[in-house]
């Protein structure tokens, strides 16, 4: 095993020898690549400024603007739309306020309508009661008058069978008649 | 040659021929440079084509370029410099979509190499920055930036002594340094990964008994190519939002 080690030593340590020689340092830069490399980096940071990246930079700008004003015209539209929302409330809250008004004035309109027609139905009901109260004074009297007219007459004649004389008809008459007029206040 | 297994040396995985221009020529045009090249076509095609697309709301590749965009400038920008840090947006997303592209090389297909893997590009991207934070503490502060940038306020002046030389060697010297070496280290870490699973796929197909350790390497191998894909995004999110921090704590006296 140790004899392996060291065959492997002296290999490896023989083969790093060998390309000590023969390689450059591949550390250390070359000049004809350093020379390239700076004149490509050169153009393409003259071509990087100038041409390549100002196209890049109008379309940030431009996108920038677009969305700067897309902004803004939604902010506008949001102003618009409050605004036309208080509008519409406000209106609504008036409609709603008139309607109210429009109740409110039917309604009392309603109990003044109601009113009139109950003062009048209840005038139309005393004026008939009082006619129909006049009807039956008139008819009562009328009655009263015939009966104490046929009172009278079956009186009278029923005092003259009494007494087997006439008797004076205007002053018996008038005596039943008193006392039915007597007789019909008391009831 | 390590337990029957032949690994190739260090430079065949990291150095490349030239494609033209002769050897160590400082023009010489290699596969880095290849894929810094189609890292910056590939970042201007696709803006290009997110540029063709039309219409408020984006799709497809207008969709990841403005999404990549935003989250620099919100993600980094925003929470790192502040507002005033819009008018560096070019330089940070330029530095994360040529690291995002160069390091995403390592899966790609006949590439499998991170153009990061190599210290030259971070050492450049990192000079870079560094120069840069530089100039914008100098343009934002004036002179006194160095200052600033060098005694924190509120630490008593006995202590500058020490302080100063450390914020220097911390600010000036370890800042470009270390994001050079982060971004390097990573990728060609995870690139010897990748390469170390797939000669064991190629060696372990072909050997004897050891085949059935085959399924398990090549388990790792799909796993860690999907870690590389989050490593080149982490990457490139790293180095730019640490390029930002240390943009923004140039421009304000108070960092």
């Amino acid at each position: 095993m140790l004899a392996l080690i060291t065959v492997l030593a002296e290999t490896a340590s023989t083969d790093v020898a060998n390309a000590t020689k023969e390689v450059k340092n591949p550390i250390l830069p070359t000049l004809n690549e350093m020379f390239w490399a700076l004149v490509v980096f050169v153009l393409l940071w003259a071509l990087m400024k100038y041409v390549l990246l100002p196209p890049i930079m109008k379309t940030f700008q431009e996108r920038a603007d677009k969305v700067r004003d897309d902004l803004e015209a939604a902010e506008a539209a949001e102003t618009a739309r409050v605004t036309k929302l208080e509008q519409y409330e406000a209106e609504l809250a008036g409609a709603r306020a008139e309607a109210v008004a429009l109740i409110e004035q039917a309604r009392s309109e309603g109990d003044a309508e109601r009113r009139t027609q109950i003062t009048a139905a209840e005038a139309e009901v005393a004026a008939a009661k009082a006619e129909a109260a006049a009807e039956i004074a008139q008819a009562k009297a009328a009655a009263r008058a015939e009966l104490s007219g046929s009172i009278a007459d079956i009186a009278v004649g029923a005092a003259e069978a009494v007494v087997q004389k006439p008797l004076d008809r205007a002053a018996q008459g008038q005596l039943v008649e008193d006392y039915v007029n007597r007789a019909g206040s008391q009831n | 040659m390590i337990f029957g297994l032949e690994f190739p040396p260090i430079e065949n995985l990291v150095e490349w021929p030239n494609l033209f221009g002769p050897k160590d020529s400082w023009y010489g045009f290699n596969k880095i440079a290849l894929i810094n090249v189609i890292a910056l076509v590939a970042t201007t095609v696709i803006f290009l084509l997110a540029r063709r697309s039309k219409g408020l709301v984006p799709h497809g590749v207008r969709n990841l370029v403005e999404s990549s965009v935003a989250f620099i400038r919100d993600g980094i920008i925003n929470e790192t410099i502040g507002p005033d840090g819009l008018r560096y947006l070019p330089f940070l997303v330029s530095l994360f979509f040529f690291i995002l592209i160069t390091n995403l090389f390592e899966v790609i297909p006949f590439f499998h190499m991170p153009g990061n893997a190599r210290m030259a590009g971070p050492a450049v991207l990192a000079l870079i920055t560094w120069l840069f934070f530089i100039c914008a503490g100098l343009k934002a502060q004036g002179p006194k930036y160095f200052w600033s940038a060098v005694a924190p306020p509120g630490v008593p002046w006995p202590l500058l002594f020490v302080v100063v030389p450390i914020e220097f060697l911390s600010t000036f010297i370890v800042r470009p340094f270390s994001l050079a070496v982060r971004l390097f280290a990573n990728m060609l870490a995870g690139h010897i990964l990748l390469v170390t699973f797939t000669v064991l796929c190629i060696t372990l197909f072909s050997a004897t008994l050891l085949i059935i350790v085959l399924p398990f390497s090549f388990a790792m191998l799909v796993a860690l190519t999907g870690f590389e894909i989050m490593v080149a995004f982490l990457q490139a999110y790293i180095f730019t939002i640490l390029a930002a921090v240390y943009i923004g704590s140039s421009i304000h006296a108070e960092h």
